[in-house]
């Protein structure tokens, strides 16, 4: 495996507010990764630094094994951007031979046309007069204009409908199938869930987890094991937290509710197995999983609001 | 090379199309040189030399508006729409788009002359030695560097809505109080007095000595050429305040 893009210890500030504060990652050649966060998260600031757009205050980046902004660095990448302007006053075919004329190695037109899914009197047509959906397919093409290595894309299904959408994401796994590596930003934890093969959770400029969607969604989601005590002399939640303290790799957080012990951990396997093993007098064990959306929605809002700042006005 | 071609030709397809463009550079200044030649010329002393002269202004009215209006205010809804940064994610070097830009504009910029000469050629009859019709066609594409530089300054600004308002009372106030619009002889003193020292005076004086039978005077080259740098400073000055995020 090569690594294809590297973050060390990257920030940005903007007018003394950390946007992204001191973010590292490695993306391996050939993978899909996504971006995922509540807006103002650091998502498009972070994308904007590996694309060469904004200079981190702090760290390094690189891209392609160059820096990114890098004239040869930016042959072999595509992007497309939040808000895909389409230039005025030239037609959709014009627009993907020019942007054919910016690389050395372009793609093939006719994929291209196909890829942008426009039909021959769409192609006629200027970008302004495109419906949004119709604009985003160009600007995909656009994107896949000089046959990239590295694909970025900025919440790239805003305003597709489900079919688009599918074609899409059908589109980039068979790029990514082909060598290429993908990066998207996306609020949705489900796209990010379905598509990509590993997710960085973004929040508050920082990421706050990092692994595949499954590894994601255990971290998110709260797993408990909940048992009641056969008997209501002894302290059974210092018992237990005692007992689990002593075996469990991992915190446990143990609670009491209703005369029910309640033990919140990330492995409940191995906290089901020490509680049975330990031959305890316990009775009506439940093994509960919250729900992801709630959870991702409680970090979303916890934090989405504070941290709103405009990097489209910086760039 | 051909990135630069392609980019040209694109910028050029891109004007043309442009309506406001067609009005503002090519209907509007034929439609006046028409009214203020044919129409309202009734007590103009020496006829053919004013249609001569009027045909001056009219050109560098025209290009003076291209530069002002279409090229600042191009360069602002570029980078309003996200389009400056779609740019910047790919390998086309931004002088070579600037150049393009400069090309394509100055292309442009040679075409409404043409046009405008010869509707005064087709209107009026209007004869000039064939070294006149040359030297004045350069000296409206040349000396319009600083109207060119202006429209940069204008494309720093933030809102088409606010480029677009200031272009127009720039346009309009430079065009009337530089003698475009009608003879600055007639225009009051204070006026003529703050007129000779604007760009666009000494860029239609340059253009009107040479249909006179003289040369553009070392006075309005320099008063140009001081406006060149002036808008150029600055705009770079504001250029580099807004990208030092």
């Amino acid at each position: 495996m090569t690594t294809v893009i590297e973050l060390k210890n990257v920030s940005k500030t903007f007018r003394g507010k950390k946007a992204v504060d001191g973010v590292s990652f490695a993306i391996e050649k050939g993978t899909i990764t996504a971006l995922l966060g509540p807006n103002g998260a650091g998502k498009t600031t972070t994308m904007s630094m590996m694309l060469g757009l904004l200079q981190p205050s702090e760290g390094a980046l690189s891209l392609l094994g160059g820096a990114p902004g890098d004239r040869r660095t930016r042959d072999r990448i595509g992007a497309m951007l939040q808000e895909v302007a389409v230039m005025d006053g030239l037609k959709a075919r014009e627009l993907i031979d020019l942007f054919r004329s910016y690389y050395s190695r372009p793609a093939d037109r006719d994929y291209l046309i196909k890829l942008s899914g426009l039909s021959p009197s769409d192609l006629n047509r200027s970008g302004q007069k495109m419906s949004g959906g119709q604009r985003r397919s160009l600007g995909f093409a656009l994107a896949m204009a000089g046959n990239p290595d590295v694909l970025f894309f900025d919440e790239p299904t805003v305003g597709l409908d489900t079919t688009a959408r599918r074609r899409f994401w059908d589109e980039v796994r068979q790029l990514a199938k082909q060598g290429k590596t993908v990066l998207f930003s996306t609020h949705y934890l489900e796209e990010a869930d379905s598509e990509a093969d590993r997710i960085l959770l973004f929040d508050q400029g920082k990421i706050a987890a990092d692994g595949t969607p499954d590894e994601i969604k255990r971290a998110l989601v709260k797993r408990s094991v909940s048992f009641l005590p056969e008997t209501a002399d002894a302290d059974w939640q210092k018992r237990t937290a005692g007992l689990l303290g002593m075996r469990l790799e991992n915190e446990a957080e143990v609670t009491e509710s209703n005369g029910r012990i309640i033990v919140t951990a990330e492995d409940t396997d191995a906290v089901l197995r020490i509680l049975i093993e330990s031959g305890l007098g316990i009775r009506d064990i439940r093994v509960d999983v919250g729900r992801l959306d709630a959870a991702f929605e409680q970090l979303t809002r916890n934090h989405g609001t504070n941290a709103q700042i405009d990097t489209r006005e910086a760039i | 090379m051909k990135s630069l071609w392609m980019q040209s030709k694109a910028e050029i397809l891109r004007i043309v199309r442009n309506p406001y463009f067609v009005f503002w550079s090519l209907a509007m200044p034929i439609l006046f040189y028409f009214i203020f030649t044919r129409v309202l010329n009734g007590d103009m002393p020496n006829l053919e030399e004013w249609q001569a002269h009027y045909l001056m202004s009219m050109a560098a009215f025209s290009v003076m508006g291209t530069s002002v209006m279409t090229f600042g205010l191009r360069l602002v809804q570029e980078r309003t729409q996200g389009w400056s940064t779609v740019l910047r994610t790919t390998p086309l070097p931004g002088a070579v788009y600037a150049a393009s830009k400069m090309f394509a504009q100055m292309l442009l910029n040679l075409l409404c002359i043409v046009v405008i000469f010869t509707s005064g050629w087709l209107i009026n009859g209007v004869r000039l030695s064939a070294s006149q019709w040359l030297m004045a066609g350069l000296w409206i594409v040349i000396a319009s560097l600083p109207f060119l530089a202006l429209g940069g300054l204008i494309g720093c600004m933030k809102k088409v809505d606010t480029a677009n308002g200031i272009s127009n009372v720039l346009y309009m106030g430079l065009a009337i109080s530089g003698g475009l619009w009608m003879p600055f002889e007639i225009m009051p003193e204070a006026m003529q007095r703050v007129g000779k020292w604007l760009p666009s005076y000494n860029y239609g004086d340059g253009a009107w000595s040479i249909a006179a039978g003289g040369s553009p005077s070392a006075v309005s080259m320099l008063i140009l050429l001081g406006y060149l740098i002036a808008f150029m400073v600055i705009s770079g000055y504001v250029r580099k305040k807004q990208e030092a995020v």
